[in-house]
């Protein structure tokens, strides 16, 4: 091989926060300025990042249309630069901007460590970044690594409470099982085909027929449980509800976003990219870590008196909700579905933070009586988000729903739509709870007040919520164009 | 102008949410006020509806084009009186909800997004847009038992909500079915409802959507046996969730089976005539016989509806002329005649704080004019010649017993004990003298309280005397559906069934 073309431009986005990072952590060292100053520096380094994945955006819509998508592999084919991606990517830095913006409170409080925080988290979306613009399977290892280690010092990140330490451990020690059944996955992949490019696999598996593919089908197991437990699907769930409950409310809504969308993006493009050609395989299979996570996740979210527990157990059934577009064969549905329940659970986390205080682990349902007259704006927007998360009308997350049981249908997988439309029933139940406390319970205890910063979280979330609901076709055309190469 | 129809009572809703949240005195006056607009643009409706087949005032505008989603809206004889119904009803439910001092800004806007969304219902031609309004009045819905409801409101509205949901999800699994058959047999998905009317389904295929479809409704209506949370939302909600759930929000279920399930799956409309006529029989004899024995007079009127929706269910699929112009003028009439019951009930539970039988006796010495409402909203209830509910149900036992006599001639048994149930109520009520101390010196109506009754009261009555006001203008909407299912099934309507057009003289 010649000298590895360098193709500084393409990973400038991750470049940037990178750089952000270190910023951030210099600037602590040598001045120790206001946490606003620090804010500044990361808030620069994400709408630099934003900035210019638009126009990667542009750049790889060119490349499809000229025909001559190859240019869009960099680095030897290690980083691809495709629609998929650069929307991935994009998702990634609007979450982290307003996961910032709902754990500023958090962040201010925690006094010298703020800057770790800022820094840690824009580390975290350099890592997923990488993760969602991988060809390789070992880059995307790595991408993995980088985010997911961030985000077990993030859980563990307010030290003093026990439950953090605990959530930071739990989540430490099994994700990095998850990690390690990943790279096996990927070794034993590579065994079968001598691959590592997402790419090159698809080649091989479509020019060559494999008599034996035991190898490639234990990889490719593998895989999918290691990025099962990323996402938080049944029955690879069992850490979601304690770290969600445990880490810091105000950081809590960014970890679980930015890992369901990195995920399911990295498990999209190895499934329906490098493997499609093993579909009767790993169909099946999907579809019952889907039907399971629906089930699963929507049952125990009865049982919950803490409303962390249940958004963590709410989670593992929109990981099923989301495996179901992955079963569609088509990743239109999963990236609407994504952005928008992303969206939504960092509001969600932000509204649990500003409840019962940011650095907090208590929120029992108990805290939530009679919020609506505490605080209508806490109220009415937890309400609309909870009843997009359920996937009533008008809101986002019903078009989303719609949206990927429609591709499961039909893919022809029947069984599969009518098990999801029932447990969102039964989910509503525990949504509706929520709401029954903030509303139907009349408590005239103290007024709670909402940071700014959390209001305009709110505002984006909410209004997403309800403008995609009714007018869903901004996003979905974006999203259908997001294809990978 | 249908648009219109749906947005005046969001506008609404917003103008009263932009209000302040100090001028308690203002927000009801206000959503009264707002709520006659929508009524207005209505009647202009009515006005200049034709009495042809076919939808007029048709609306369609793109919504989202690759997945085949449209704003499509039209009205015909058989959507155009629910329309109706639902703008006269809901200024009488904030007019009745006077009593409503907690919250009221939130009641006033949870109740004109809840009209918002029944008429988006009625006027959908999209089985997406259906949908959407009819999962979305759920939530104004579940607000309105849960907020304003009395005791065990959060239990009731739970229950409603989840029940319904129940069954409208897998309705939406059969929406997505339809829709992407469409998009097999004719290259492009489509959820417009004419679309799907074209589809080739397959026997097998058919009933299962069929039966999808008929869970969401048959919940909805109550059907017999899916009834046991209405009793309970019923019970618990206020006056105001009352009225608009036994006045419009069962109808969509007796609408839903009428527009989609006949027009949609007429081969499996036509083989399971005999299982929906049966359960709805079921529920006619079941409602009154339970009727009978409730100790409380809102679950009596509760269970009065579970029996008087039969009828509607029992027109709609005796599939004869008669059966479906009286199935669509009976979802009118019960709409007016227990809309005013519950307003009535309310009315006494705003005085004495019960609605126990037993607490009562002699009130009409001491409320004469409350006790002749009432007696003529029972009078309507059971069908008295002259009044509203009489022509309906004639039409619907006529319309019936061509093609499915058995269940006819249970179901006349019906209005026989509608008699016992309502009579003995109103005998323990109000006859005789009254003997406890407190029902002494009970008021009688106030003209407010009767300015909401009369309006109920005149239209009884007109509908009595003069129903081709609004059988001239379902009757070719009706008869078009028969024409749709005779022309896409070996069906034909036996004779005279074509010909139960009693009331229809004029013109044909």
């Amino acid at each position: 091989m010649a000298t590895p073309e360098i193709s500084w431009i393409a990973i400038l986005p991750e470049l940037l926060l990178a750089l952000g990072a270190a910023g951030v952590l210099l600037m602590e060292v040598q001045w120790k300025p206001r946490p606003t100053v620090l804010g500044a520096v990361a808030a620069g380094s994400l709408v630099l990042a934003a900035g210019f994945s638009v126009i990667q955006w542009f750049q790889a819509g060119d490349a499809v249309g000229a025909g001559d998508p190859s240019e869009l592999l960099v680095f030897s084919g290690l980083v691809v630069m495709d629609g998929l991606a650069v929307f991935g990517r994009f998702a990634l830095l609007a979450v982290t901007g307003l996961g910032l913006l709902a754990g500023w409170r958090y962040v201010e409080g925690l006094g010298r460590r703020g800057a770790e925080t800022i820094a840690l988290v824009l580390l975290a979306t350099a890592g997923f970044s990488i993760m969602v613009a991988s060809n390789n399977l070992v880059m995307m290892f790595l991408g993995l690594e980088v985010g997911s280690i961030a985000l077990y010092v993030l859980a563990g990140m307010s030290r003093e409470r026990a439950r953090s330490d605990e959530a930071a451990i739990k989540y430490f020690l099994l994700g990095s099982f998850a990690s390690a059944l990943f790279v096996y996955g990927v070794a034993l992949i590579y065994a079968g085909t001598g691959e590592f490019e997402i790419i090159a696999i698809r080649e091989f598996l479509s020019s060559f027929v494999v008599l034996s593919p035991a190898v490639i089908l234990i990889g490719m197991g593998l895989v999918i449980v290691g990025l099962g437990f990323k996402v938080s699907a049944a029955p690879f769930h069992s850490w979601a509800p304690d770290v969600y409950q445990g880490a810091p409310a105000g950081i809590v809504g960014y970890m679980a976003a930015m890992a369901k969308i990195a995920g399911f993006v990295a498990l999209a493009r190895i499934l329906l990219t490098g493997l499609d050609s093993l579909e009767s395989r790993w169909l099946p299979v999907v579809a019952g870590i889907a039907a399971l996570s629906m089930l699963v996740g929507s049952i125990l979210a009865l049982v919950q008196d803490d409303v962390r527990r249940m958004l963590a157990y709410s989670g593992v059934a929109h990981a099923g909700f989301i495996m179901t577009g992955v079963v569609g064969g088509s990743t239109e549905g999963v990236l609407f579905y994504l952005v928008v329940y992303a969206l939504q659970l960092v509001a969600a986390f932000a509204v649990v933070a500003a409840v019962s205080g940011p650095a907090n682990s208590e929120s029992g349902l108990d805290a939530y009586r009679g919020l609506s007259r505490r605080s209508p704006l806490l109220g009415a927007s937890f309400a609309v988000l909870l009843f997009g998360m359920a996937g009533l009308p008008l809101t986002s997350g019903f078009i989303a729903k719609f949206g990927v049981f429609a591709q499961a249908w039909s893919s022809g997988f029947q069984w599969l739509v009518v098990a999801a439309v029932v447990t969102s029933v039964i989910a509503f139940a525990f949504y509706l709870r929520i709401i029954v406390f903030m509303y139907m319970d009349d408590d005239d205890a103290e007024r709670i007040e909402v940071p700014t910063p959390v209001g305009w979280v709110l505002a984006v979330a909410v209004g997403t919520t309800i403008l995609w609901g009714i007018l869903p076709g901004s996003l979905l055309d974006l999203a259908a164009n997001a294809l990978p190469l | 102008m249908l648009t219109w129809l749906i947005l005046l009572p969001v506008i609404g809703a917003l103008v009263v949410l932009a209000t302040p949240g100090r001028r308690k005195e203002l927000h009801l006056p206000l959503g009264i006020a707002l709520s006659v607009l929508p009524l207005a643009l209505a009647i202009y409706v009515f006005a200049v509806f034709e009495p042809v087949a076919g939808y007029q005032m048709t609306e369609l505008q793109t919504w989202y084009e690759p997945w085949g989603i449209s704003w499509s809206l039209g009205l015909d004889g058989i959507s155009m009186p629910m329309v109706l119904l639902t703008t006269i009803l809901v200024p009488i439910a904030l007019a009745a909800s006077t009593s409503i001092a907690h919250r009221a800004k939130e009641f006033v806007i949870f109740t004109l997004l809840l009209e918002a969304g029944m008429i988006g219902v009625f006027v959908s031609l999209d089985l997406f847009l259906f949908f959407v309004f009819f999962e979305a009045i759920l939530v104004p819905m579940y607000f309105i038992i849960g907020i304003w409801g009395s005791d065990r409101r959060v239990y009731a509205a739970m229950k409603f909500f989840i029940y319904t949901a129940f069954g409208s999800a897998l309705m939406l699994a059969g929406i997505i079915a339809l829709a992407i058959t469409h998009g097999q047999q004719f290259g492009e998905v489509s959820f417009a409802l004419s679309d799907l009317m074209r589809l080739d389904l397959g026997v097998g295929a058919e009933r299962w959507l069929f039966a999808a479809f008929a869970l969401a409704f048959a919940i909805k209506v109550p059907l017999f046996p899916l009834h046991t949370w209405l009793p309970d939302a019923h019970t618990e909600a206020p006056t105001a969730g009352s009225i608009l759930l036994a006045g419009v929000l069962l109808k969509l279920g007796t609408y839903g089976l009428l527009r989609f399930n006949l027009s949609l799956f007429p081969e499996a409309s036509v083989d399971s005539v005999w299982i929906m006529g049966g359960l709805a029989v079921i529920g006619i004899v079941y409602g009154a016989v339970v009727a009978i024995v409730q100790p409380d007079l809102k679950k009596l009127v509760a269970y009065s509806s579970v029996s008087h929706l039969g009828f509607i269910v029992l027109g709609t699929f005796a599939l004869t002329s008669g059966g479906l112009q009286g199935a669509v003028i009976q979802n009118v009439n019960h709409g007016l005649t227990t809309g005013a019951l519950f307003l009535l009930v309310g009315m006494i539970y705003e005085r004495r704080h019960t609605k126990q039988i037993s607490e009562f006796g002699g009130l009409q010495k001491v409320m004469p004019i409350y006790s002749g409402f009432f007696l003529f909203m029972i009078f309507a209830s059971i069908g008295l010649p002259g009044l509203n509910g009489f022509v309906g149900e004639f039409l619907v036992l006529i319309g019936s017993y061509t093609t499915l006599p058995a269940l006819a001639v249970v179901a006349a048994s019906g209005v026989i004990l509608a008699a016992i149930y309502l009579l003995w109520a109103y005998e323990r009520v109000f006859a005789g003298l009254p003997d406890k101390e407190e029902n002494k010196v009970l008021s009688d109506l106030s003209i407010r309280e009767i300015s909401l009754l009369a309006p109920l009261a005149a239209l009884v009555i007109l509908l009595g005397l003069y129903p081709n006001i609004l059988l001239d203008k379902i009757a070719p909407s009706t008869e078009g559906v028969l024409d749709h299912i005779e022309a896409s099934t070996d069906y034909q309507v036996p004779q005279p069934g074509r010909l139960g057009d009693v009331f229809v003289a004029e013109g044909d």
